[in-house]
């Protein structure tokens, strides 16, 4: 009895030792999931990142209608979400190159197109879903001489704030990965400018700039939120500089920076700056602006402008 | 000019027992079709599968995203999802079970011995599976409907009865198909398996198979569009994604080619079937 339990006390003895010496280095290993408070993230890990791709793509598939490629289709055009944009910048030429399903192989792919969304529409086109109706597919006049039977005035009435449907799958795709700021500012873009829900995005950004502190593109849209909503300048101006200067912290050495953003937040500190008259710091923008600008002569009639402004005296 | 002499045919009196049999046919046919629909009703595959579609669909249609309360599209897409996969699981395990049950209980003998036919047997196997998936279907779409319908405030009835038949009759070939295999394979299990596997992966894979063939080189270019014009095409019937983003209806005569082409392809699959069971020892 005394010689057979001797084993187990060894056994259990060394257990102990063990765990005493491992559970430090455990909760301090980099690996480790147990300081996370995220229950996905502890079942998931880094694989939950994989997710949160799908489900923001799955978000772009709900502002097409259910329109979108597979792995097996061409996914030109398609390679950035048009979940992010108001509408494609292209306008229909850009959108006839988007027709990935192209014309049909065979007789069977030309009969399975009754069967699943085969044109190309965005969430909250007015419409009934036929090639005469859909404002993104055809020409807007064809929309009123359409032959089916139903009321457009409704139609549109009812697509407005269609876009609400994209929201679901960007709170997932934000749960599962926070460190993605584009969806923040997505999710934001549409609350406020198709639901008028500005509180509600503001929110939803702040969440944003906690997991990504000092994102310049988050920072940014908080700044329009405050400049357009808030008509709170001050509060504006002081988040797009701050938004600047972490682009140029950020950005600036990036082979291929994100220009775009850039540009944005010079122009609208320019703009705002004009408005508050200070015209000096409104030339420093656009010069810095027209340094990398696609239409410098567009930015030179401004700074010409702006600078006719500042010789003449003010109006009283 | 035909000069030649045309033989006489010999007056045929009509056979009255002919629709007597073909009544009789069918009495049996529908006989053995009740005796599945009532397994079904007893069995709790259904009603497991039904609770936690409603359990899982009332629990994401209940979380509220940016306090907007009209996002329904989502919830829509998961209780189809469900509800496919639910209707796919019953229609296969449902299918799979029936004649190696009645093998492996001896009630197969008895039940020929009587003036039943095997084509009677299967065929009446195939009716009752068939309108048993249907009266499952039929729950499942009832309550999709009423729960769109309350997010929505919209009643696309028309949009719902086509989806549904359509999801009807893709169930009628995946019914046929696993009868076909439930005398091909060894075991229940097994069948279950393989004919699960190919239908997901038909869905899956069946509409972009022709993409793939035109990527390859002779002569498995042939070879695999072949395959793709051999196969049933089930993708064909999963409309949901029409229903999830409101498109309008499908064009009343597509929709019948449709169900025609799975009225087809289930023919194939069941005679098929009854040649296979015609020239199998049933013991």
């Amino acid at each position: 009895m005394t010689t057979s339990a001797l084993p187990l006390v060894l056994l259990g003895v060394t257990a102990f030792s063990l765990a005493t010496t491992l559970e430090p280095w455990f909760q301090s290993w980099a690996g480790s999931r147990t300081g996370s408070g995220s229950l996905i993230q502890v079942a998931l890990g880094d694989g939950r990142k994989l997710f949160a791709r799908h489900l923001y793509l799955k978000a772009d598939a709900y502002f097409h209608n259910g329109y979108y490629p597979t792995i097996y289709d061409s996914k030109e055009g398609f390679e950035k979400a048009h979940v992010s944009e108001d509408r494609h910048q292209d306008g229909e030429h850009g959108e006839e190159t988007e027709d990935f399903l192209g014309q049909p192989k065979d007789w069977l792919d030309r009969f399975s197109r009754h069967f699943f969304p085969a044109r190309h529409t965005h969430l909250g086109d007015s419409g009934c879903g036929h090639s005469c109706c859909q404002r993104a597919k055809e020409n807007h006049e064809e929309h009123h001489n359409c032959e089916h039977e139903h009321d457009h005035d409704s139609d549109e009435k009812s697509a407005a704030g269609l876009e609400r449907e994209v929201l679901p799958w960007l709170r997932f795709s934000t749960a599962l990965d926070p460190e993605q700021p584009e969806m923040y500012v997505v999710g934001a873009f549409h609350l406020r400018r198709s639901l008028n829900k500005p509180k509600e995005a503001e929110q939803f950004l702040r969440e944003g700039l906690q997991a990504n502190p000092g994102h310049p593109e988050i920072l940014f849209a908080l700044g329009r939120i405050q400049n357009e909503v808030h008509q709170d300048i001050g509060r504006a101006r002081n988040l797009w500089e701050l938004a600047l200067r972490n682009w140029k912290k950020a950005e600036a050495a990036k082979t291929e920076p994100d220009v775009l953003l850039h540009a944005q937040l010079l122009s609208n500190l320019a703009k705002l700056e004009e408005t508050q008259r200070n015209y000096a710091r409104a030339l420093e923008y656009l010069a810095e602006l027209k340094g990398f600008s696609p239409h410098p002569e567009v930015l030179q009639g401004w700074i010409d402008d702006l600078k006719k402004q500042v010789a003449s005296p003010p109006t009283p | 000019m035909n000069t030649a002499a045309t033989p006489v045919q010999p007056l045929k009196l009509p056979d009255l027992a002919a629709p007597a049999a073909l009544g009789g046919s069918w009495n049996n046919i529908l006989a053995i079709a009740g005796v599945v629909i009532k397994e079904l009703c007893r069995r709790k595959d259904f009603y497991v599968l039904f609770v936690l579609t409603a359990l899982i669909t009332l629990a994401m249609g209940s979380v509220s995203f940016f306090s907007e309360d009209k996002i329904v599209r989502y919830v829509k897409e998961l209780c189809l999802f469900l509800i496919w996969i639910a209707s796919l699981v019953i229609a296969i395990t449902t299918a799979a079970r029936q004649i190696p049950v009645e093998r492996e209980n001896r009630t197969l003998f008895p039940l020929l011995a009587k003036p039943v036919t095997r084509n009677q047997l299967l065929l009446g196997k195939f009716l009752g599976c068939w309108l048993a998936v249907g009266l499952s279907l039929l729950a499942f779409y009832v309550f999709f409907g009423v729960i769109a319908g309350t997010k929505e405030h919209e009643w696309p009835v028309l949009n719902y009865f086509q989806a549904a038949t359509l999801h009807w009759f893709m169930l009628g070939v995946v019914c046929a198909m696993t009868l076909l295999g439930s005398l091909v394979f060894a075991a229940p299990s097994s069948n279950n398996t393989i004919t699960f596997a190919v239908s997901v992966g038909i869905l899956l894979v069946g509409r972009h198979l022709n993409k793939i063939a035109l990527k390859l080189e002779e002569p498995t270019q042939t070879v695999v569009y072949a395959i793709y014009f051999a196969l049933p095409h089930l993708e064909l019937f999963d409309v949901r994604d029409l229903i999830v983003h409101n498109w309008g209806l499908i064009r009343w005569d597509i929709w019948a080619a449709a169900l025609a082409y799975a009225a087809v392809y289930a023919a194939l699959f069941l005679g098929l079937a009854c040649l296979r069971f015609r020239h199998r020892a049933l013991n």
